[in-house]
């Protein structure tokens, strides 16, 4: 039997690929399944009444709240984004065009080192220089530009997307910088050659080749910024919070993991509907090429 | 023949490379120029000096009598042919070959379209315009990169060795195609290549590089029967050199070879060198031959032995083992009707010519 399944080139390729099956399986699917099955059931104070029930998706239609707190994740994760890919498309193109290719691992390795330290001590740095007695409010009042701290720049909106711009940065220069990277530099000189100057053949040549690289970009940083809640948490204050948030006040605070997981599964429908539709929008530009 | 290309003094250093050294070149207009060398000699510099990409360190460069100093690749009346051919993958072959009339406003859009039609149907694409660029064969690449730089009606067009990506008889094909398509636009072609026959069959004239330099600028004929270094007799074609004595120089020139003995040549067969002493002669393979049974000859013979038989089906080359010289000579014999394949060890005659000796520097 064993020997059956070693010899046959079908058996050998269901071999190989079974570990990382299994992996999927009980690590992605398995959850997933489940949260989707929880999102049908109801709390019923300390135990789960598992009768199937649309209850839990007709509240967060009817209660404004959900629809709100949805509309502004999506806000948010889009602005996130838009910031992190207009800040690191010119980084990408820097460290791809102008850095001597010896150099550009260490470059590469450079955009890594936010990496270095605790995303939530990235965060609270980011309090420590927006805050109210922070860097940019001390020094704007020391050099005599304002004369009371900055409020808008602390619990709200902005906080959360100034420091999940600067969190997901390397993310977004990554996928860029190897779309750059795989330009064929003649290809430049060959627009140049028919008479194009630099600034057009960026835009007629290296920006419609660097799009993949961009449409991986957006992807990689609009979808986990969705399901991000310790920036809003500590960041957003009071009006900053987002659908994230949510989902974890229903499941721990508010012990109704039923709700949690319904709202889980509209914001990832959600988030799969956008993430479709952009990726369609772009086809033009994603097209296998030799 | 007007001059459209001017070089003078032109020297480029990289660093303490040194990649051009003092190149002084007229190219005229409307004629078929090669750069031929061999890798690393420069010629793919120069051409990038002549389409803008490279500046130079010191000299001058003009076309059409305007000196080119600081005029981008982009203002240049030249448009090239990439070794990659650089079609853009994400444009059409029509958008493709449109790429550079963005800005002739003069023409409005059907006027484009018909420029870019008579363009595809020049390089014998008709109808391959709305094919994506990423699906074309080589040859079809190189075709699409020629129409894209042809519609531009560029004063010059450079190709950087445009056929080495191609197969053999591609390669021949194209080679026909494009001497075809030079007469027909009549535009000067600047050839970069480090096939020396492409260059031979294509050029009006060759230029041929070593080390940054031009060994030597003539047509093909005069570059394969008189080579004025042995560099340059060594880089195009084959060729047998033997060691030689320059006896006295006058209207003809009386010398001493090994292996043949004391002969006569003309001053034309000294491209360069006059002054007596030792120095080295050049025989081409097909110009020496073999004398098989029957046949008769009333050129020079000398005996020789067999030492290597390469046979190539029209052609044998033979390597002869002659008395006095230490390397065998290569002769190149057609194989006609009656001549029998020699074996290695068999004793022959060798039939050579003092019209076919070139003296070298």
């Amino acid at each position: 039997m064993w020997q059956k399944i070693t010899s046959s080139e079908k058996g050998r390729g269901i071999l190989l690929i079974s570990p990382p099956f299994i992996y999927a399986l009980v690590l992605m699917a398995f959850p997933l399944a489940a949260i989707f099955l929880f999102s049908f059931w109801t709390q019923d104070f300390m135990d789960v009444d598992t009768t199937f029930t649309l209850n839990n998706y007709r509240e967060i239609v009817e209660k404004p709240i959900y629809g709100a707190l949805l509309q502004r994740s999506l806000y948010v994760s889009a602005c996130v984004t838009l910031v992190t890919v207009l800040l690191a498309f010119p980084v990408a193109y820097f460290v791809s065009f102008h850095v001597r290719p010896e150099r550009k691992s260490l470059w590469l390795f450079l955009i890594t080192i936010p990496f270095w330290t605790s995303y939530l001590i990235r965060v609270f740095l980011w309090k420590v220089i927006l805050g109210f007695n922070g860097v940019i409010n001390t020094g704007l009042i020391n050099i005599g530009l304002i004369d009371e701290p900055l409020t808008f720049i602390l619990y709200n909106v902005n906080a959360v997307i100034i420091t999940l711009a600067h969190a997901f940065a390397p993310f977004a220069i990554l996928p860029i910088f190897v779309a750059l990277e795989k330009i064929d530099r003649s290809l430049l000189e060959a627009s140049q050659d028919l008479g194009e100057s630099k600034f057009m053949t960026f835009f007629r040549v290296t920006l419609p080749l660097a799009m993949p690289g961009v449409v991986a970009a957006v992807l990689i940083v609009f979808i986990p910024t969705i399901g991000d809640y310790v920036t809003p948490e500590l960041m957003g204050g009071a009006g900053g919070k987002l659908i994230a948030n949510m989902i974890q006040t229903q499941f721990l605070a508010l012990n109704n993991a039923p709700l949690g997981a319904a709202l889980a599964i509209v914001a990832m429908v959600c988030v799969t509907a956008i993430s479709l539709v952009f990726v369609l929008l772009n086809r033009r530009w994603l097209k296998g090429r030799s | 023949m007007t001059a459209l290309i001017t070089l003078e003094g032109v020297n480029k250093h990289y660093g303490d490379y040194h990649a051009l050294r003092d190149i002084d070149l007229t190219i005229n207009e409307g004629e078929f120029f090669s750069l031929l060398g061999p890798s690393g000699c420069g010629k793919t510099t120069l051409l990038r000096t002549i389409a803008g990409f490279e500046s130079v360190s010191s000299g001058l460069v003009a076309i059409g009598g305007k000196d080119m100093a600081g005029v981008p690749a982009n203002l240049r009346p030249t448009n090239m042919v990439f070794q990659s051919y650089a079609i853009f993958p994400h444009l059409t072959v029509a958008e493709n070959v449109a790429f550079g009339l963005r800005k002739r406003g003069d023409l409005n859009k059907a006027a484009k379209q018909t420029l870019v039609e008579d363009a595809l149907d020049m390089v014998g694409l008709d109808g391959y315009g709305k094919r994506a660029a990423h699906a074309l064969s080589g040859g079809q690449r190189q075709r699409v990169a020629l129409a894209r730089a042809l519609i531009l009606k560029p004063k010059v067009l450079l190709l950087d060795e445009p056929l080495s990506a191609l197969d053999k008889k591609m390669r021949e094909q194209m080679q026909v195609e494009l001497m075809r398509l030079q007469r027909h636009v009549g535009i000067t072609f600047i050839l970069v290549t480090h096939d020396q026959e492409e260059a031979l069959v294509m050029s009006d004239r060759i230029a041929v590089m070593f080390e940054g330099r031009i060994g030597q600028l003539a047509d093909a004929e005069t570059l394969y029967r008189r080579p004025r270094n042995r560099q340059v007799a060594e880089f195009i074609g084959k060729m047998n050199f033997l060691h030689a004595d320059v006896q006295a120089v006058r209207d003809a020139i009386d010398l001493e070879v090994q292996g043949l003995g004391r002969l006569q040549i003309t001053a034309e067969q000294s491209p360069e060198l006059r002054d007596t002493g030792p120095a080295v002669v050049g025989i081409r393979p097909e110009t020496l031959g073999i004398l098989f049974d029957g046949e008769t000859t009333d050129r020079k013979l000398v005996d020789g032995v067999v030492d290597e038989v390469v046979y190539y089906g029209d052609m044998t080359y033979y390597d002869v083992r002659i008395q006095g010289v230490e390397a065998p000579l290569n002769i190149a014999m057609k194989n006609m009707i009656g001549r029998p394949v020699l074996d290695v060890g068999a004793a022959t005659k060798v039939i050579w010519d003092e019209r076919a000796l070139v003296l070298l520097k």
